[in-house]
């Protein structure tokens, strides 16, 4: 009964990898549900197995469990723990039927030759044949969850002191020829709405089925991996195309990616050829709407400016103004009652307070405005396992002004750097410092860095070879001449499947010494008769052949050895090397 | 293995005292769980299609992959096994019989069933390289020389995705005797002649220190193991069996063969006259045998 064991330990091994990745589920996830289920299932049959259907109906679930599991999980890791899972549970399904004939190891082994062999069949079918769009609009990603990152509400007046989250907000990969920025913008949110103390982003109108267009052709990408948050909008720089249909671009500015915000999102952009057009549209009433009466001594600050001609010089009046006051920046600003307070007493603040009293302002001197929080700067990682990446994280937190200037669009200001002691928040820019000599990294850090280096290599060849990348790829191979993909699909399938079937074939052979001397004896024609020892069937052979005689006298006297003479394991191994060395000279000769 | 009841689609060839299965002799269709596999694998195709999980994706086409290539290898699994006829023991009419035969193979092979249609399953968990013995139950209901109904071999291996099978209708008949039921028979007590040494009864193998004259050199000379020749005791009580008058035949055939096997378990001394056959007094396991296939063929 030692197989029905081993079988029952694979079943349950494959059961730690899926009751390990569920933990990482959403609860708020539609498809979490069905997968935990699919996982108990498994288990609880598995406690209870009676007839050997029932041990392959565990081994199938664990299958689609995985296969569930692997449409929420798509990072590296998760990715690695998936095969791991596929990989046993079909050694437990080798093992009801091969039991008695094979090991713990063995069963993997099969397990791994048997992936091996369906591979190429899978990979022609995953290569060639056409992606579907979704068959009918799901919401499969899960809608609420405890993440942390920007919220859409900016209240900078409630926060009287700003902890740096040092957790990674997002990681972007750009192409190569283009030099990582250590000083850019990544804009996320639009808070157009205010009400005299907050700041709030209105969810924009989502076409259904997304953009609908993605941009399919030549052009640099970026490959972006963004963490859970609490938005539905991804970093971005402002400028890039989206790629794929669940891709999508609102009127404000943002850039919004599927549905699934709680989860972490892997997606491509496409490097700008011109202006975005959210940079052109003009502004809409809630953006030129003025702040409220409770802020009485900015409007009567802000009337100074509205005598000014145009936008821009109100701007620079504005700016003027801010860097002849004594501001200084500060994460721990206390308690501020209002904005007329930031302004005129306290003149302490973070970016928020800045951007923030900014936007006001130019919106009381009748200057379209509206508050962007998104990321600044980032650090470059150089991973030992291939291409420098950008790393956003949580305290690289910023936010910034946008104002309508006429014939120029929407421009960014950033008030924050109008303070005295210059805006990038202290710890940010000391921990920037400490990286780029280089030092003071710690070591989990470093390897966490060299991680993300692997993750992101797998988001890009991997997670992004969505439909459009797809269909490109089928353009270049096959040009005007797509019309015979179906008979590529068909007879590369089939050479595929032939492929998978000989390395099987070859990589079942047995590999003992014995089996393969015999392979070799019987291509010179000399085939063991029934109850014939090895010697006699080399005296055979020698007889048919006597040039050879003392190799294959030589090589029966090995095989002797091994079978009867007591051993012990290094001459064993010795005598096994003598006998392979005899069998490759005998196959040279011949 | 579970008893599984493939329904065959053709008809076993002619009788035949061996069979290689090969392309023209196996069958193979989707077992119950190869069409689950199916429909998890289109499951998973439309997660993928829906999420746009890649992984998804090509687990879906892997699984696809696996079950075409199950195909191949559980076909594998039978193919070039060679099916061979052996001399089946004889049994009575009604009970469990054993119908032997050989498996030749070139390679070992994972785990397949065989059954003589419509009885108990045997399974094998491996088939080793070179040849095998098999027993296989069936149940005969009449006596004679009987073929057993066709032999059917199936798996599963490796997969369970795809169940395989041949049918094959051995050659070589099977001896059944009648069935054994108690009942009347006659007895007549035999003649006795005075030379008891004159005719060996049975045989049993040579020991240390044998008389040659006590060896059977006849069947030596036959190639068989030396045997030497067992005597009856001339002071033993014999009778001879015949059909208790009024029975009607047949089942005087059934009352004789229980009598038959009966008196031989408990060592005794008997002959048999049943229409034309006449056979001596006498012991041991073949005469039992001659007796019984006398009675079973007559």
């Amino acid at each position: 009964m030692s197989h029905q064991r081993h079988v029952s330990f694979l079943a349950w091994c494959a059961l730690s990898p899926l009751l390990l990745q569920c933990l990482a589920l959403n609860w708020s996830a539609p498809l979490t549900w069905p997968t935990w289920a699919l996982v108990f299932c498994a288990l609880f049959k598995l406690r209870e197995c009676r007839r050997p259907f029932d041990r392959r109906l565990v081994a199938l679930l664990q299958l689609v469990s995985t296969g569930l599991l692997a449409a929420q999980l798509q990072g590296l890791l998760a990715s690695v723990l998936q095969l791991v899972a596929v990989l046993l549970a079909l050694a437990g399904l080798l093992g009801h039927e091969l039991a008695g004939s094979l090991g713990f190891r063995g069963f993997l082994q099969r397990s791994l030759q048997l992936l091996g062999a369906a591979l190429p069949l899978a990979l022609v079918l995953f290569l060639f044949v056409p992606r579907l769009p979704p068959l009918w609009t799901t919401e499969l990603g899960p809608a609420r969850g405890a993440v942390t990152g920007l919220s859409p509400d900016l209240d900078p007046l409630s926060i009287a002191e700003l902890t740096l989250v040092d957790g990674s907000a997002a990681r972007v990969l750009l192409p190569e020829v283009q030099p990582l920025p250590t000083d850019a913008y990544w804009r996320v949110l639009v808070h157009e709405q205010f009400d005299g103390r907050r700041w709030q982003h209105r969810d924009p109108h989502v076409p259904r089925g997304g953009s609908g267009r993605p941009q399919v052709g030549e052009g640099t990408s970026q490959w972006w991996v963004v963490e859970p948050s609490a938005t539905r909008a991804v970093p971005w720089d402002g400028s890039a195309l989206p790629t794929s249909p669940d891709q999508w671009i609102t009127p404000e500015g943002e850039l919004l990616v599927g549905a699934a915000s709680r989860q972490r999102r892997s997606f491509r952009l496409r490097s700008p050829e011109k202006v975005a057009a959210w940079q052109q549209r003009p502004p809409i009433p809630s953006e030129r709407q003025a702040p409220p009466d409770s802020l009485p001594r900015l409007k009567t600050l802000a009337q100074q400016f509205r005598g000014l001609p145009t936008g821009r010089e109100r701007l620079e009046a504005v700016e003027g103004w801010f860097r002849r006051q004594p501001f200084r920046y500060s994460l721990q600003p206390g308690a501020v009652a209002d904005l007329d307070a930031f302004l005129f007493d306290q003149q302490v603040g973070f970016c928020g307070h800045y951007a923030s009293a900014l936007a006001a302002l130019l919106r009381a001197a009748d200057v379209p405005a509206r508050v962007v929080s998104g990321y600044q700067g980032g650090h470059v990682v150089q991973p030992m396992s291939g291409n420098p990446y950008l790393e956003l994280r949580q305290s690289d937190a910023h936010a910034w002004v946008e104002l309508w200037l006429e014939g120029e669009g929407w421009q960014r200001v950033d008030p924050t750097l109008w303070a005295a002691n210059s805006g990038l928040p202290a710890a940010a820019m000391a921990a920037e410092s400490a990286q780029r000599q280089g030092g003071n990294v710690p070591w989990w850090r470093w390897l966490q860095w060299q991680w993300w280096g692997l993750d992101l290599a797998w988001t890009r060849w991997w997670l992004s070879f969505d439909q459009s990348s797809q269909q490109a790829w089928l353009q270049m191979l096959f040009g005007v001449q797509l019309r015979w993909l179906g008979v590529a699909i068909v007879m590369g399938g089939m050479a595929a499947l032939t492929a998978g079937w000989l390395l099987l074939h070859l990589g079942l052979r047995p590999r003992s010494p014995l089996s393969q001397s015999l392979r070799l004896l019987a291509r010179w024609g000399v085939v063991p008769q029934q109850g014939e020892s090895f010697p006699c069937v080399c005296r055979r052979a020698a007889k048919m052949h006597p040039d050879l005689a003392t190799l294959l006298e030589a090589m029966a006297d090995q095989q002797q050895l091994l079978a009867h003479a007591p051993l012990n394991p290094p001459q064993r191994r010795q005598h096994r090397r003598q006998w392979r060395q005899l069998r490759s000279r005998l196959a040279q000769l011949r | 293995m579970a008893h599984r009841t493939v329904k065959p689609f053709f008809k076993p060839s002619r009788p035949c005292a061996e069979l290689k299965l090969g392309h023209r002799s196996l069958y193979i269709i989707p077992s119950r769980f190869g069409a689950l596999w199916i429909a998890a694998a289109g499951l998973l195709l439309l997660v993928a299609i829906q999420t746009g999980s890649n992984s998804t994706l090509l687990l879906a086409f892997v699984m696809l992959g696996l079950m075409l290539l199950a195909m191949f290898l559980t076909h594998d699994t039978l193919q070039g096994l060679t099916l061979r006829c052996d001399q089946p023991a004889p049994a009575f009419a009604g009970e469990p019989a054993l119908y032997s035969l050989q498996l030749d193979s070139a390679a070992a092979r994972p785990r397949c069933s065989l059954r003589v249609q419509g009885h108990a399953v045997v399974d094998c968990d491996r088939i080793a390289a070179g040849r095998a013995t098999l027993f296989l139950p069936w149940v005969a209901g009449h006596r004679g020389w009987q073929l057993p109904p066709p032999v059917q071999i199936e798996t599963i291996a490796p997969l369970g995705l795809f169940i395989c099978w041949g049918r094959w209708q051995p050659q070589q008949p099977q001896l059944i005797w009648p069935r054994r039921c108690p009942g009347p028979v006659a007895e007549k007590q035999p003649p006795r002649s005075r030379d008891g040494l004159e005719e060996w009864q049975d045989l049993r193998p040579v020991r240390e220190g044998e008389r040659p004259a006590l060896v059977d050199w006849a069947s030596a000379a036959r190639g068989r193991p030396l045997q030497a020749k067992l005597f009856n005791d001339p002071e033993e009580p014999e009778v001879i069996l015949t059909p208790a008058p009024g029975v009607e035949l047949e089942l005087a055939r059934e009352h004789l063969a229980d009598r038959i096997w009966r008196l031989h378990h408990s060592g005794a001394c008997f002959g048999l006259q049943f229409q034309a056959i006449s056979l001596a007094p006498s012991k041991g396991v073949r005469h039992r045998d001659a007796c019984l296939e006398a009675l079973a063929t007559a």
